[in-house]
């Protein structure tokens, strides 16, 4: 466990309250369903299940 | 293959005609990743819990990579395809159990985190990252945590499984 304490994090991942999943840095995303992968450096996944482009938030939570 | 027994002599195995599945019960967590992701195949109320007949292969991997500690770990029967299996396969024999195959690299220091949208379920993400939630911020090294993306869930923003009750698609 001490060698994890040495480890930069590598992305940060951010829940904002009563919206998205925000995610920013060095990380990979993989959508099995819908077979993508990429590496956008920042992105908002939805979190209310109300998005019309899933996986992404598109601000639908708010309606 | 004998290292092989000596390893696993605490725990079990479970074959498919693809891949052998290693399950040892005393590093298991409990977190239940493994029988909310794939009740068909790992279904704790069972004997035997794993049903390595209950899905396909592809998605009996993507299911044990999940497993955050090495309670569940799974490599191929044909030997010949351990050999280049890629690093994302967090669960993969030759990843966390490198005495079973030859030596490996060491780290690799800047693994990029991994994001992954499970179908019609959480978003499972995996590595080293700060969380925050609210007004609390976490350290996570080599961690995991598996997001609700459905909006039911009761123990928000965390994934409960709920999701399967209500029939999610996304
Ligand atoms: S995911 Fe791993 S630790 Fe969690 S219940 Fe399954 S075997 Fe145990
Ligand atoms: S969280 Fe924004 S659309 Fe669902
Ligand atoms: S995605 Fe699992 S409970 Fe919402």
């Amino acid at each position: 466990m001490d060698e994890n304490k040495n480890k930069k994090p590598q992305a940060v991942v951010e829940i904002i309250e009563f919206g998205p999943l925000k995610i920013s840095g060095n990380f990979t995303l993989k959508d099995i369903k819908r077979d993508k992968e990429e590496s956008p450096g920042e992105i908002w996944l939805c979190r209310c299940g109300k998005s019309n482009n899933k996986p992404y938030c598109d601000e639908s939570h708010k309606k | 293959m004998e290292k092989d027994e000596k390893h696993f002599s605490g725990g079990k195995r479970y074959r498919n005609k693809d891949i052998t599945v290693y399950w040892k019960p005393s590093t298991c967590i409990h977190a239940s990743y493994c029988y909310r992701e794939l009740i068909e195949v790992f279904d704790p109320s069972r004997r035997p819990w794993v049903d390595m007949e209950g899905s396909t292969t592809e998605k009996i991997i993507e299911v044990v990579n999940l497993c955050p500690t090495d309670a569940l770990t799974w490599k191929y029967n044909d030997e010949a395809l351990n050999e280049d299996v890629r690093a994302d396969q967090y669960n993969h024999v030759k990843f966390r159990r490198p005495e079973l195959i030859g030596s490996i690299n060491d780290t690799v220091e800047e693994t990029p985190v991994s994001v992954k949208v499970m179908i019609d379920g959480p978003v499972v993400i995996k590595g080293d990252f700060d969380f925050i939630n609210g007004t609390t911020r976490k350290e996570v090294r080599d961690g995991m945590i598996s997001i609700c993306r459905c909006g039911v869930s009761d123990h928000q923003p965390f994934c409960d499984g709920r999701h399967r009750k209500i029939g999610f698609t996304g």
